[in-house]
């Protein structure tokens, strides 16, 4: 089969579709979807592509459908996923759920939007929480956060890969800006990079009579007694630890004689960057953190460049999601620990600067 | 049909009005253009009336330029967001002035919604199927990946009824060079002749007019835009 893309390609692009683009190079069998801003072009642009490479869609009657078809999907051995934001996210998070408790390797693809409720289509860090920690009973799971276009075609890629080799439901986390925003970015084959796609596997349906050629498959969320989920829930817990060195990342820059680290994450971070940058050019030595696993949290680099600062100001669009996660990462380390929080608002660098000089006071 | 060059001297006949509807794919360049164009008419002392006819995403282009455009001369036909609040997003009611729009005089900028339905918006419009000034020019941007070869481009804009002229809009927003700009120029041309329509122009930027001149590579009309007013608007 010839590639989708050809070698590389450069293109102008707005981020949904950038998703879509990417779960189809990514080798995504199916997509299932509700429609919901800010999300919708990801499936308006999957069922472009889906009649010419011979791909799925499917269009069920809610979000709760959506995502335990996807299960359904995934179980037998479709590389499915899905897309979705806002309320949306909040009534996925039974199927997300099941997908933890099942170990399914779900992708999903969250575009924030304002809340609570429907809030705005627009845009927000709102859903931080929801999609880090959302479901019952301390499921596993691995959140991105991207920042640019080329970040959400790549960390698609890369979750569709980490999904189905670490058996967790894995998330791609941008917003609304991020969705409709047109951005110049480089579309590529993942094999010409040397990205080997890790293949699907089907969890039932095998050959042979159960009992006489092979046993019996228990695919399971529910369990009889206390001590049977326990074992399963030390089992996940421990495989998620063992994974979360190859799997955490971050960014940072500035950091290393850094007396004020800012911190951010998705598309916010763009703007701290720049406002660290602004105040280097001034003689101030601010650093830039930016987590880009919000699940798994980057703990050991943070704790590192906190360590020998005085203060971190944590950025977001959201009320304090992100700054709790921090707060909670720090614990211990003796420095001031202060906010910019602006709901389901953008955030720009000058924003940042003036806060910094109110903390500085 | 009418050529490129018969437009211009239409446009400048005594009470002859320009009256064209931006159509063409996502994020292909629609409002950018419609706004640049109005723009144009309106300083060489035209009446113009720029409409927002976008139904797939109401009001998110023009609706925040439309105090800015206003001051300019321009009459925006567009919501406002207070007028509309409580709607939602898929709240599209369409501005009573928006039916008979084509009746007014002067001239009449139409910026449409996107895909190969936007075009249909325009049966909202009174008189659009006998208009006899009324063209539907196609805004193409190679670097949009659906349609960035000439197979692709044909395809769409077969899919889109009648289309008069293509706006060769090829760019890569701040990662614009003149490779894209060329290629733009030869594969939007390339497309153009086996659609048998000409294309109204190639629009770049101003930093660009230097390199390219007033005719481009192909023989075709060069459009500079005066800004790019999208980097404004709501996303």
């Amino acid at each position: 089969m010839a590639s989708i893309i050809e070698g590389e390609k450069r293109v102008f692009i707005t981020g949904n579709e950038v998703a879509a683009w990417a779960a189809l190079v990514a080798g995504a069998d199916i997509m299932f979807g509700y429609p919901i801003t800010p999300q919708n072009e990801i499936m308006h642009y999957w069922t472009r592509f889906a009649p010419k490479h011979d791909l799925k869609f499917l269009q069920t009657e809610d979000e709760i459908s959506t995502g335990f078809a996807t299960c359904g999907a995934i179980q037998a051995g479709l590389k499915a996923f899905t897309a979705t934001a806002g309320p949306g996210n909040v009534l996925m998070q039974e199927p997300f759920g099941m997908a933890e408790g099942m170990r399914l390797p779900m992708v999903a693809i969250i575009q924030q939007r304002g809340g609570p409720s429907s809030g705005t289509v627009i845009y927000s860090q709102q859903e931080m929480n929801l999609t880090t920690f959302g479901g019952n009973g301390e499921g596993h799971r691995i959140v991105y956060s991207t920042a640019t276009h080329q970040e959400i075609y790549d960390y698609v890629i890369k979750a569709f890969n980490v999904a189905w080799k670490y058996r967790f439901p894995t998330f791609v986390l941008g917003d609304g800006y991020q969705a409709k925003m047109r951005e110049p970015m480089v579309m590529y084959d993942p094999a010409a990079r040397g990205i080997e796609m890790v293949p699907a596997q089907k969890f039932v349906g095998f050959p042979g009579e159960i009992g006489v050629d092979r046993e019996c498959v228990n695919l399971c969320n529910i369990y009889s007694m206390e001590e049977e989920l326990y074992d399963v829930l030390e089992k996940m817990e421990s495989d998620y630890q063992k994974m979360t060195p190859e799997v955490v990342e971050y960014q940072e820059q500035f950091c290393e004689d850094a007396e004020i680290i800012i911190v951010s994450h998705g598309v916010v971070s763009r703007a701290g960057l720049d406002a660290v940058k602004c105040l280097r050019a001034r003689g101030i030595k601010a650093g830039y953190f930016r987590p880009i696993t919000l699940r798994p949290f980057p703990e050991e680099a943070i704790r590192k460049v906190a360590a020998g600062c005085k203060k971190v100001l944590v950025v977001e669009s959201a009320i304090n999601q992100l700054q709790k996660v921090v707060k909670e990462h720090l614990f211990g380390i003796p420095l001031e620990v202060h906010a910019l929080s602006r709901p389901a608002m953008g955030i720009i660098a000058d924003e940042i600067f003036a806060r910094y000089m109110e903390i500085s006071k | 049909m009418i050529s490129v060059e018969q437009s211009k001297i239409w446009e400048k006949l005594p009470g002859n009005r320009v009256v064209e509807a931006y159509v063409g794919e996502y994020a292909s360049g629609k409002s950018e253009n419609a706004v640049n164009r109005a723009l144009d008419l309106v300083e060489k002392g035209r009446k113009v009336t720029l409409v927002d006819l976008d139904t797939v995403e109401p009001c998110y282009t023009l609706r925040p330029l439309k105090g800015p455009l206003t001051e300019k001369g321009i009459d925006v036909i567009a919501w406002e967001t207070k007028q509309l609040i409580g709607l939602g997003e898929a709240g599209m009611v369409l501005h009573p002035h928006i039916p008979l729009v084509l009746r007014r005089p002067g001239d009449i900028i139409l910026d449409v919604g996107y895909g190969i339905d936007g075009p249909r918006t325009l049966n909202l419009l009174d008189g659009s199927q006998t208009s006899q000034d009324l063209r539907v020019l196609a805004v193409v941007n190679i670097a949009r990946p659906l349609t960035s070869t000439v197979e692709d481009i044909v395809e769409y804009i077969r899919g889109m009824g009648k289309v008069h002229a293509i706006i060769n809009n090829s760019h890569l927003g701040n990662d614009t060079d003149l490779e894209i700009i060329q290629e733009g120029i030869r594969i939007v041309t390339g497309a153009a002749r086996e659609l048998r329509i000409p294309v109204e122009a190639t629009v770049i930027e101003e930093k660009w007019r230097e390199l390219i001149g007033s005719v481009d590579s192909m023989g075709n009309p060069v459009r500079t835009l005066r800004k790019r007013f999208m980097v404004d608007s709501f996303w």
